[in-house]
């Protein structure tokens, strides 16, 4: 019998995952995009970005795009080994 | 939104983004090649016709013509970086690319005088390096036999006077820019 990992509880959450996998075949996308794309609210989209920030999977960068603020947001080497490790494991579960 | 994520929701989840992100690869490739294509056409046929049959002395004025289009490539790639809400890997190694395809022409001119003038035969090797990669990274097959149309008339000007390497690199770029880069157009629309 396979030995089960537990999955990233950071990871397995719908908008998190959405966000983690976007960014992962990307190499940067911004905030807009990223809502575009989940189709999740803004306010959502914030607390999520903060949470995966925060545990150091993504890099967060605030600039100017003319006169409106922009969020550029960009997976780090913790948030690809976290999304490749959770793949594993999906695939162990399903398998 | 909901939290509790079923493995197969999830694998759902991750194959739907990883194709929302795929499509999002920028289609404006064929612009840098149709520019260029002209430029290096034009500027090689003028040179080679001033050279061949005028007793005009400076000739190579012709290249100057690649000063505005240096400031339409930078104009172009900034105004596309600003519209664009991401970047795919694939974007940024094709744009390092061309930035390293760049440098190795810069070189060549510099030190022409050291490769005995051979440097319109460098820069067809250059030039049909980038395009052989560029053709791999779209998966754009007149491309890479664009790629194949530039080294083989960087191997010809290897061989000939400096004034007829302008000749057969005018029809390289013709064949290794110019029609790959009408194709790439008609596919982009």
């Amino acid at each position: 019998m396979k030995d089960l990992t537990p999955l990233d509880p950071l990871l397995h959450s719908q908008l998190r995952l959405a966000i983690v996998s976007l960014l992962m075949s990307l190499d940067s996308a911004e905030f807009t995009f990223l809502k575009e794309k989940t189709g999740a609210t803004a306010g959502n989209i914030s607390v999520q970005l903060d949470k995966l920030s925060t545990a150091g999977y993504i890099e967060i960068t605030k600039s100017f795009k003319g006169k409106k603020p922009l969020t550029t947001c960009k997976i780090t080497k913790v948030g690809l080994t976290a999304f490749e490790d959770y793949v594993k494991a999906l695939k162990n579960y399903i398998e | 939104m909901k939290e509790e994520l079923s493995h197969t929701e999830s694998l759902k989840i991750i194959n739907e983004m990883i194709s929302e992100a795929k499509n999002s690869f920028d289609k404006n490739g064929s612009f840098y090649f149709l520019l260029w294509g002209w430029v290096i056409m034009i500027a090689n046929l003028s040179h080679y016709i001033l050279d061949k049959y005028t007793s005009y002395e400076y000739p190579f004025v012709v290249w100057l013509i690649t000063i505005p289009a240096i400031v339409a490539t930078i104009w172009y790639s900034i105004k596309l970086k600003s519209k664009a809400q991401s970047q795919s890997h694939l974007t940024r190694l094709y744009g390092e690319v061309w930035i390293g395809v760049g440098i190795s022409i810069i070189l060549s001119l510099i030190f022409m005088s050291k490769i005995n003038f051979n440097h319109t035969a460098i820069i067809m090797m250059s030039a049909g390096m980038g395009t052989y990669l560029s053709g791999r990274m779209l998966k754009f097959k007149p491309l890479v036999f664009g790629a194949i149309a530039l080294w083989l008339s960087s191997l010809i000007c290897f061989t000939l006077p400096m004034t007829e390497q302008h000749l057969v690199a005018s029809i390289g770029i013709l064949a290794g820019y110019l029609i790959p880069g009408y194709l790439l157009k008609s596919m982009e629309k």
